[in-house]
C-alpha cells in the first residue's frame, strides 16, 4: 500500500523548466494563491474521458480533404446534407463537425467551444490501458508515476482551509487521473445514504473518547502489522466518505430545480448532478466523468449509427450543462479527451482499429473561439504516423499545461509537474494558446 | 504422512512444503508464549485457517473455521483441489431448475430465449417480448454466478472461476453475446479451471462469445489485387453480379482480438526493452492467421464455432520471427495459440496475475519466478500452478494476512456467507454490485476489472458496503434471508459476551484495535434491547474496515 502513495516529487526525475517556458503563454491573472477564492468560487475544470479510443476523423471531419471519403467509403460523413445523409456542420478551414453534435455547434458559433485536432500522446502504445494510464498520469512511458495528474494538482495546491469537495468523479470508481494522495469523492449514482453515514460515523471517525483512540492508534503503530495498516487505509477512506458525502447530501437537498432539459441518459444525469454541485458553491475545482464504449472496431457508422449516437449524447449533455450554468461557464472549462485516435482507413467491418493521434474538445467561456486548433498535415500516407494513423502534432501535456496555467493560475508549481517534459521542448509541445485567462 | 505424499503428487517442491509446515508449527508455539503483544511473526493455526478460507473461499460460513481447523486446513485445500470429489448436487440441481439456460447448447438458448419475429418489421409486442427474454437469459447467468459463489461447497473452484472470468472477460451486453455467455461460463471457464491454461485459451479463442465480443468473427482476408480490380471496374461501369456482391461484402481484417490475445490473455502489454515481446506487425500477422475463425450465424440448433476457409488469409506470414506457409488453414492459428499459451512471457504474466489474486497486490519477484517455472514445466497445468502458490512460504506469511482489500463481489458474497444467509433472489445484490462499479459479466473493457485494492478503495464506495451491511444484519436485504434463529443463541448473553461471540463468528481472526474499542463503547450505550444490539453489532462488523480485508 505504502508504495502506491508515493510522493511524486521525490520519486521522479522531473525536468526543471527553463525560465522562459512560462513566457510562451504570455500574461495571465494570478490565481496561484487560492485564498482569494474564499470570497468568489474557484474556477472548475471538468474532464470528460472518452474511453476506448474515440475516432477523431468522424468527430472533427476534414471534409475538404478529398482523401477522406476515399479512405472511408462506408463510414465517411458527407460534407453537406444529401438525400439520405446528414452532412458535417461547417467549422473553420477545411473541417466540419459531426452532424449529431448540433448542441455543441451552437457553442462553437458563440465562440465557447473549440476542437483540437491531431492531439495525443507521443508514446507509441496502441494499448488502451497503457495509453490511458500514461495520459491520466500525464507521464507517457514513465511507469514510476502512480498519481493522476489532477490529483497531483490538488496535492500541490493543498491548504489547511481546503473545501471538503475540491474534487469529485461522477461515477462509482475514480478515474486514474484523480487517484492519489489527495482524497477525492466518487459520487454514488443515487443518494440518500444518510442512514449508513450515521451508523458508521463512530466506527470510522473514531471521535468519541479521543484518548482511548489515540492509545489504540499508538499501539497499532508499535505492532506494525500489515493487516492493521491496511485497516488504517480503509478507515481513512471511510472518514473521507463520511465527510464528503455529508456535504454532497447537503448541497443536493438545497439545490435549485433546474429548468434546463438534460438528456435522459446516464451522461445527461451525471452532468445534471455535476451542475448542482458547481452551483452549490462548495469550492469544487475538479470534476471528472468517464464515458465508455468508444472502441468501434465494427459497425461504427457514419452520420448515423453507433458512434454518432454517442457523440450526440455527449453533445446534448454538455450543451444542457452549459445552458444550465449560464454565465458561470465563464469560470468553467470542460475538456474532452480520449487515449488515442483510430486508423485513418476504415477496417473490414465498417469500423476502425486502434490508431495514434486523436482529438480534444474544449468548452467554456475562457476558450478563444471560432477556430479549430492544432496542425493539419493531410491524409497522404507519407504524412501519417507509421503510414496508417493520424500523427500527434499537439502533445496532450501542452494542453494540460495551458489548462493548469490559465484555469488555476499555476506558475512555478508547474516546473516539476510533468516528468521529463517541458512546454516548448519540441514542436508538439508548444502551447496552443487556446484559452484566455479568467 | 499421507497428506505430505499427496502434496508431492501435485508437484510442489518438497522443500517449500516442508518449509511451510515448519513455519506454521513455530507460529503456534510463539503465539501461545506471547499473546498480549501480538507480535508473532507467524500466523496461528486459527489465523491460517481463516486466511485460507478468506482467500481460497469467499470467506468462512458460521463455524466453518473451527470445522476446517479440526479437519486440518491442508486436507481442506487438498479436497478443494479435487472439486469433482465434492458433492455439490443439491446446488447444481437448483441451478438447473432455476436457470435452465446454463445447461443448454448455444443453439438451444437462441431457440428458447430469442423468439423469432413473425412480422417484418417486427411488431412492438414482438420486440418487447424479445427484450424481455434477452434480459432473462442475461439475468440467469449473473444470478447463477452469484448463487454458486455464495452456496457452492467447491469454493476454491468458484474463487478461481471468478479469476478467469475477469481474465477472459466478455461483456454480455454486446450484441449476440447475451445468448452465448452462459455457455461460455460453463464450457470455457468452468470446464478448464483445473485443466490446462492452453486448453482454456483455445476454448476461449473458438467460443462464439469471445469471437463476437472481440470482433474476430468479422475479420476476413482483404480482397486480392485481382478481386479489388474487378470491384473497381464494376463500380466504374455500374455493373453488378452475385459474385461481385459477395466480394464487396468481404471486407478485411479486424485486429481487435489478435491484439487482446497478446496483450490481455497471454503476454501482457508489450514493454520496450523486453525480449520476446511483440510488435504491431506481429499483431497484424496474427490477425491474418486468425481470419476465418468465426461463427455459424443463424439460429440453427448446431450454432457454434466455424472455420471459414473462404475468408481465411492463406498467404505466407511471419510472426515473432517464425514463418508460416499460410496453407495450413485452421492449424496455423491453433499452432500459434498453443505456442502463445506455453510461452515464457505468458507463464510470467499469468503467474504474476495469479499471485496478485491469491497472495497480495505486489507479490515478490521470487514467488512469481517460482510459479512461472512450474507453469512452464507442467505446460500450464493449472492445478499445479495453483498449488505452487498455495504451498509457497509466501502464502502464509504474516504480512499477507488480511493484506488484500475485497472487491465489491468478494465483499457481498463473503457477507452472505459469514451470516449463513441464503440467497433466495439475487436481483438486488446483483444491482448493488452495479452501483459499486462491478457488474457481473458486464465489464465493457476487455481488460476486465482492476485486480488491485486501490481501484476499489476510493472515498464514496464504502457507503454502498455499509448500506448492504446494515440491511443484511437487519434482515431487510431483499432476497437475502438470514437463518431465522440466527440471533437466538446469543440473545441471552451479556453484551460483552455477545460482542465476543459475533466477532468470533464473523471475523474469526479478530478485529483491529480501534474497531474493538468503538464496539466496546457501542454496547455500553445500547445494552437494553438485546435483539437490536445484536443486529447493530453484526451490521458494524460487516461494515468494519476488517471485514473489507481478506
Amino acid at each position: 500500500m505504502k508504495q502506491t502513495r508515493r510522493d511524486f516529487l521525490k520519486n521522479t526525475g522531473s525536468t526543471v523548466l527553463g525560465a522562459g517556458a512560462l513566457g510562451l503563454l504570455g500574461p495571465q491573472l494570478s490565481f496561484g494563491d487560492n485564498s482569494k477564492w474564499k470570497a468568489a468560487q474557484p474556477p472548475t475544470l471538468v474532464v470528460v474521458y472518452l474511453r476506448g479510443g474515440a475516432d477523431s476523423l468522424n468527430t472533427v471531419i476534414p471534409i475538404r480533404d478529398p482523401l477522406y471519403q476515399q479512405l472511408r467509403p462506408t463510414i465517411g460523413i458527407p460534407p453537406k446534407d444529401t438525400k439520405d445523409e446528414k452532412g458535417a456542420l461547417p467549422l473553420a478551414s477545411l473541417f466540419g463537425l459531426n452532424p449529431s453534435m448540433a448542441p455543441l455547434y451552437e457553442y462553437y458559433k458563440k465562440g465557447m467551444f473549440v476542437p483540437i485536432i491531431n492531439a495525443g500522446s507521443p508514446h507509441q502504445t496502441r494499448s488502451h490501458f497503457d495509453a490511458q494510464d500514461f495520459m491520466e498520469y500525464a507521464a507517457p512511458g514513465v511507469r514510476s508515476i502512480t498519481e493522476g495528474w489532477l490529483n497531483r494538482y490538488l496535492s500541490l495546491t493543498k491548504k489547511d482551509s481546503d473545501s471538503e469537495l475540491r474534487a469529485v468523479a461522477m461515477q462509482p470508481l475514480l478515474p486514474r487521473s484523480l487517484r492519489g494522495e489527495y482524497p477525492v469523492l466518487a459520487v454514488p449514482s443515487s443518494l440518500g445514504t444518510g442512514v449508513a453515514l450515521d451508523a458508521f460515523d463512530s466506527l470510522y471517525m473514531c471521535k468519541e473518547d479521543r484518548e482511548m483512540m489515540m492509545r489504540a492508534e499508538r499501539e497499532e503503530r508499535k505492532r506494525a502489522r500489515t493487516d492493521e495498516e491496511v485497516a488504517g487505509y480503509i478507515r481513512q477512506s471511510g472518514q473521507n466518505t463520511i465527510q464528503m458525502l455529508r456535504k454532497v447530501e447537503e448541497i443536493t437537498s438545497r439545490a435549485r430545480q433546474s429548468r434546463v432539459r438534460y438528456p435522459e441518459t446516464r451522461f445527461g444525469k451525471q452532468m445534471k448532478s455535476l451542475a448542482q454541485l458547481i452551483t452549490g458553491n462548495v469550492g469544487l475545482e475538479v470534476a471528472s466523468v468517464d464515458y465508455r464504449g468508444w472502441d468501434h472496431h465494427a459497425r461504427q457508422g457514419g452520420s448515423e449509427g453507433k458512434m454518432s449516437n454517442m457523440l450526440g449524447d455527449v453533445s446534448a449533455g454538455l450543451g444542457a450543462f452549459a445552458e444550465d450554468l449560464g454565465p458561470r461557464m465563464n469560470r468553467v472549462l470542460v475538456l474532452c479527451m480520449s487515449e488515442f485516435g483510430r486508423t485513418v482507413r476504415e477496417n473490414g467491418n465498417n469500423g476502425s482499429d486502434h490508431g495514434h493521434g486523436g482529438f480534444m474538445l474544449a468548452l467554456g467561456g475562457m476558450v478563444k473561439g471560432k477556430k479549430v486548433y492544432g496542425k493539419w498535415t493531410g491524409l497522404e500516407t507519407a504524412q501519417l504516423w507509421r503510414g496508417r494513423d493520424m500523427p500527434v502534432h499537439t502533445d496532450f501535456r501542452s494542453v494540460f499545461f495551458e489548462t493548469l496555467y490559465r484555469v488555476f493560475g499555476l506558475k512555478k508549481e508547474l516546473n516539476q509537474f510533468f516528468p521529463d517534459w517541458r512546454p516548448g521542448q519540441d514542436a508538439e509541445s508548444k502551447p496552443l494558446n487556446f484559452l484566455n485567462s479568467i | 504422512m499421507l497428506r505430505m505424499n499427496r502434496i508431492l503428487l501435485y508437484g510442489v517442491p518438497a522443500i517449500l512444503t516442508v518449509l511451510a509446515f515448519s513455519l506454521i508449527g513455530r507460529g503456534v508455539l510463539q503465539a501461545q508464549e506471547d499473546e498480549t503483544l501480538a507480535l508473532p511473526k507467524e500466523l496461528s493455526q486459527r489465523e491460517v485457517t481463516f486466511h485460507v478460507l478468506n482467500r481460497l473461499a469467499f470467506g468462512p460460513q458460521p463455524g466453518q473455521v473451527d470445522e476446517v481447523l479440526r479437519k486440518g486446513w491442508q486436507l481442506w485445500i487438498m479436497e478443494q483441489l479435487e472439486p469433482d470429489q465434492i458433492d455439490d448436487g443439491k446446488l447444481e440441481a437448483e441451478i438447473r431448475k432455476r436457470f435452465p439456460s446454463m445447461r443448454m447448447s448455444m443453439g438451444e438458448v437462441l431457440q428458447e430465449y430469442r423468439p423469432r419475429y413473425k412480422n417484418r418489421p417486427p411488431s412492438r409486442q414482438e420486440q418487447r417480448l424479445r427484450n424481455q427474454m434477452r434480459g432473462k437469459v442475461r439475468n440467469e447467468l449473473r444470478y447463477a454466478v452469484l448463487l454458486r459463489a455464495v452456496k457452492s461447497r467447491r469454493q476454491f473452484q468458484e474463487v478461481m472461476v471468478e479469476f478467469w472470468r475477469n481474465h477472459f472477460n466478455v461483456d454480455q451486453s454486446k450484441d449476440q453475446v447475451s445468448y452465448l455467455a452462459n455457455h461460455y461460463e460453463e464450457h470455457v471457464l468452468r470446464k478448464h479451471v483445473f485443466g490446462r491454461f492452453g486448453d482454456m485459451l483455445m476454448a476461449s479463442a473458438k467460443h462464439p462469445a469471445m469471437l463476437i465480443y472481440l470482433d474476430n468473427s468479422l475479420s476476413q482476408r482483404p480482397p486480392t489485387k485481382q478481386e479489388q480490380k474487378a470491384m473497381d471496374q464494376a463500380k466504374k461501369k455500374g455493373k453488378s453480379s452475385p459474385y461481385l456482391k459477395k466480394l464487396s461484402r468481404q471486407r478485411g481484417l479486424n485486429e481487435n482480438y489478435a491484439r487482446e490475445l497478446f496483450e490481455l490473455h497471454t503476454f501482457g502489454v508489450a514493454q520496450e526493452n523486453r525480449s520476446g515481446g511483440y510488435t504491431q506487425k506481429d499483431i497484424v500477422e496474427l490477425a491474418r492467421a486468425l481470419t476465418g475463425w468465426t461463427v455459424t450465424y443463424g439460429q440453427n440448433a448446431d450454432y457454434g464455432f466455424q472455420f471459414s476457409k473462404k475468408v481465411h488469409d492463406d498467404r505466407p506470414k511471419k510472426i515473432m520471427g517464425r514463418r508460416f506457409s499460410g496453407r495450413d488453414g485452421i492449424r496455423e492459428g491453433e499452432v500459434l495459440i498453443q505456442g502463445l499459451a506455453n510461452h515464457r512471457n505468458t507463464a510470467l504474466f499469468i503467474s504474476k496475475k495469479l499471485c496478485k489474486y491469491l497472495v497480495n497486490d505486489r507479490p515478490s519477484e521470487e514467488l512469481v519466478q517460482n510459479v512461472a517455472k512450474v507453469f512452464l514445466k507442467s505446460k500450464g497445468d493449472l492445478k499445479k500452478v495453483y498449488s505452487a502458490i498455495l504451498f509457497s512460504p509466501d502464502f502464509l506469511k504474516r504480512e499477507n494476512f488480511r493484506a488484500k482489500f475485497k472487491t465489491p463481489f468478494e465483499f457481498a458474497v463473503s457477507a452472505m456467507r459469514a451470516t449463513g444467509a441464503d440467497l433466495v433472489d439475487p436481483k438486488d445484490t446483483d444491482k448493488m454490485l452495479g452501483s459499486m462499479g462491478q457488474k457481473i459479466y458486464q465489464c465493457d473493457d476487455p481488460t476486465g476489472y482492476y485486480d488491485v485494492a486501490e481501484a476499489w478503495l476510493d472515498p464514496g464506495v464504502l457507503v454502498h458496503r455499509w448500506t448492504f451491511a446494515l440491511t443484511v444484519a437487519g434482515g431487510r436485504a431483499r432476497g437475502v434471508v438470514m437463518p431465522r434463529d440466527y440471533y437466538l443463541p446469543i440473545l441471552g448473553l451479556q453484551p460483552k459476551a455477545m460482542k465476543a461471540r459475533l466477532i468470533d463468528t464473523i471475523l474469526p481472526g479478530g478485529v483491529d484495535l480501534r474497531t474493538d474499542r468503538v464496539l466496546e463503547q457501542a454496547i455500553q450505550v445500547d445494552a437494553k434491547n438485546r435483539r437490536a444490539l445484536a443486529s447493530k453489532i453484526l451490521g458494524m462488523l460487516l461494515g468494519s474496515p476488517t471485514f473489507q480485508q481478506q
